[in-house]
């Protein structure tokens, strides 16, 4: 069986790393000191996110009536620091026009939904719902 | 920058399989594991999803 670490994680240090690890993506689980995921949350999140915005991905604001965009904007927004720097990384802005622009938005959102399941995984680990191997960093 | 579908796709595939072989596997060797099978169902299914609806686009 494997060797489980639920420890005693505050649960003040629990939320602080859940909303820096919404804001930089894999920097809560740096926090509780799980490093491999941390390195691999980030590359994958920063990956889907820049290349989204690179090929002129749409990035969803707040302000729409559509019900739509705003199911964009909820996956566009967790992908914390990206989002707020797409217009620095995009100066352009999106393009749908295009085949790649439309790809670009797809990639962008999957950033923004994969990083809120790696948030909610954090809550699960430091609450202790979750078991890991003694490999699990 | 412009990339085609198929290189999208794979990206998309590679983060995404890394991502659940890291949420849902403990080890190593399961995660490996994992991440290769997820990869290879994601690219096997949209090719013969893509196959099935050739037909359509003539």
């Amino acid at each position: 069986m494997a060797e489980t670490r639920k420890g005693s994680i505050s649960p003040a240090l629990v939320l602080v790393a859940a909303v820096a690890g919404w804001l930089v993506p894999g920097l809560g689980h740096a926090l509780l000191q799980r490093w491999g995921k941390a390195a691999v949350y980030f590359a994958g999140v920063a990956a889907l996110a820049v290349l989204g915005l690179l090929m002129r991905g749409n990035v969803f604001s707040s302000n729409s009536a559509d019900a739509f965009d705003m199911l964009g904007f909820l996956a566009d927004i967790g992908s914390g620091l990206f989002y707020f720097l797409a217009g620095t990384i995009n100066p352009a802005g999106g393009d749908v026009s295009r085949a790649a622009g439309d790809y670009g938005t797809r990639l962008f959102a999957t950033a923004g939904v994969l990083n809120l399941l790696f948030v909610l995984e954090l809550l699960h680990i430091g609450f202790g719902s979750k078991e890991e191997g003694h490999a699990a960093g | 920058m412009t990339l085609n579908h198929f290189a999208t796709m794979v990206i998309f595939a590679l983060a995404v399989s890394a991502a659940f072989a890291f949420l849902s596997k403990n080890t190593t060797r399961e995660r490996v594991r994992y991440a290769v099978w997820a990869f290879l169902a994601f690219m096997l299914v949209a090719i013969g999803i893509g196959w099935l609806m050739y037909p359509f686009s003539h």
